[in-house]
């Protein structure tokens, strides 16, 4: 078997059984953690800590990087721990529906290829990756992050359709956040590309050197980017008897079996909770809990994204 | 490579899925190539199945099979998968140098490292890694896998016409920048085996 690069050696000091770390003491250890999950789990919930040495209310490192795509108007990389996403948006310009005639569209979805985990096989595709795709369109269309209207180029005539396409490059865990935070990453990175109408009434990209020879310049200046109002940032909880563990990762995910998807927006507001079932009944205060827990991420998370859009500003006047 | 970007991930030895397909023998290694949808300038759905995705993934699973020591896990399973994020040029190239560093990454045993790399010849000069305007220019491409160590041609693919000197030449070419990669992937290897030594402690 490939060995995974996961620490043994964390889960051996929590457990404490784990003899002087031993290649033999390892091995059982591992035996232990693979026949007997849930009691290795509660073993180190009872000291309130989790499988990877977190403790139950700390998130993981998180990072974000802009641009990683050259090809696409606007892409993000985030990387949850080992929970890692890309996503790319590509505008495209169609002519609008009658009744929306001044809006334009956004498209969103989320793939989950074989690479990302063992349980995942070519041919059949993730259950849950349709799941997480119209979770996210629900939610970047009820938070009102983007305003349609900014997608209209002529009205009745033109407009951007926007193709949000989201891999998941390594699934451990915290699926839905991860892909959130890259989609909210990429519509930060997004330039809208130049347009003008040719002659014979087609609208057509124009890029960057031939701005002064064409007719129409629609856009106003340079490539314009778009204005995002409340943005959405989410947490995941996973409850398990009274314990509320913040960011599961997939090893935790598949023990536990409730979870609390809460996803607020920058004015502290609460998008949508989502609880889908599961043998925990929460009761109003560990929701609370969560709602403030989440709180705290979506802090955590703003500053992350800040960072990194400085970081490619610099960048790019250097 | 350049601005193809790829990533390859590798699963095995594991159980067979497909029972009927299991070999008593040697081990059954299976490779899928797919492309993001943003990968290429224009956004074009890619069907899983499409005919480009599926010749590709045998080349390269013909490809790395004729390194794999199959014979040391036999009725097991190595699958490799592919996702190209960015495509340039040279994506088949790019994915075969992936595959072989996830392959050492995941300690399958290989008789040698194999590397690939492409080569064109336009306005009579024979160019080394061809990117996508080079390539859609319209001259010959031929693509070249080796075994580095053993001096091997695993993979050897041209389209277009060429003479038979000119060609040595191209071919000859794409086997020096096969070299450099494989010595450039030796280095990483290296690198990344005496960082995982520190870190055992060992």
């Amino acid at each position: 078997m490939a060995t995974s690069a996961r620490g043994g050696g964390e889960g051996e000091a929590a457990a404490g059984g784990g003899g002087g770390g031993g290649a033999a003491a390892e091995m059982e250890v591992e035996a232990y953690r693979r026949l007997f999950p849930v009691a290795y789990f509660e073993r180190h919930l009872r000291e309130s800590v989790r499988l990877d040495a977190r403790p139950l209310a700390s998130p993981r490192d998180t990072s974000v990087a802009l641009g990683l795509v050259g090809s696409a108007d606007g892409s993000a990389l985030v990387k949850f721990g080992d929970t890692t996403m890309v996503a790319a948006i590509k505008l495209e310009v169609m002519t609008p529906p009658a009744e929306s005639s001044d809006e334009g569209s956004v498209a969103v979805e989320f793939y989950m290829p074989p690479i990302c985990s063992p349980t995942v096989r070519p041919g059949r595709s993730a259950e849950v990756a349709p799941v997480i795709s119209k979770q996210l369109s629900d939610v970047i269309m009820s938070s009102g992050m983007i305003n349609l209207k900014d997608l209209c180029l002529i009205n009745g005539k033109a407009s951007w359709i926007a193709y949000l396409d989201i891999y998941c490059l390594n699934a451990d865990g915290s699926l839905f956040d991860a892909a959130l935070v890259s989609t909210v990453a990429a519509f930060t990175h997004l330039e809208i590309p130049l347009v003008s109408v040719s002659d014979d009434g087609r609208v057509v990209t124009v890029p960057g050197e031939l701005e002064g020879k064409t007719k129409l310049p629609l856009v106003n200046k340079d490539k314009r980017k778009l204005m995002l109002n409340n943005v959405p940032f989410s947490l995941t909880c996973g409850l398990h008897k009274e314990h509320i563990l913040v960011d599961p990762t997939a090893e935790e995910e598949s023990i536990i079996e409730t979870f609390v998807t809460v996803v607020l927006d920058t004015l502290g507001r609460v998008v949508s909770v989502y609880k889908p079932g599961g043998s925990v009944l929460a009761y109003t205060s560990i929701l609370k809990e969560c709602i403030t827990l989440a709180k705290r991420r979506a802090q955590q998370l703003r500053n992350i994204l800040n960072e990194s859009v400085s970081a490619m500003e610099v960048d790019k006047s250097s | 490579m350049g601005n193809t970007r790829v990533i390859v991930a590798v699963y095995g030895p594991r159980e067979v899925q497909n029972k009927s397909q299991q070999n008593n023998n040697q081990a059954l290694v299976r490779c899928e190539y797919s492309m993001a949808n943003f990968s290429t300038g224009d956004r074009t759905r890619r069907q899983k199945g499409d005919r480009r995705s599926t010749e590709i993934s045998l080349v390269i699973r013909q490809t790395m099979e004729a390194s794999i020591l199959t014979h040391l896990m036999p009725r097991s399973q190595i699958d490799i998968f592919v996702q190209v994020l960015q495509a340039d040029g040279g994506t088949r190239s790019a994915c075969i140098n992936a595959a072989t560093l996830a392959l050492a990454d995941a300690g399958i045993p290989m008789r040698d490292i194999v590397t690939s790399c492409t080569a064109g010849y336009l306005c009579s000069t024979p160019l080394l890694d061809l990117n996508y305007v080079e390539d859609s220019a319209g001259g010959p491409d031929v693509t070249v896998g080796i075994l580095s160590k053993m001096d091997k041609v695993t993979l050897l693919q041209m389209d277009a016409k060429l003479p038979m000197d000119i060609f040595e030449n191209v071919m000859q070419l794409a086997i020096e920048g096969c070299k450099a990669i494989a010595n450039y992937i030796r280095e990483v290897l290296l690198e990344n085996t005496k960082q995982l030594e520190s870190r055992r402690g060992g």
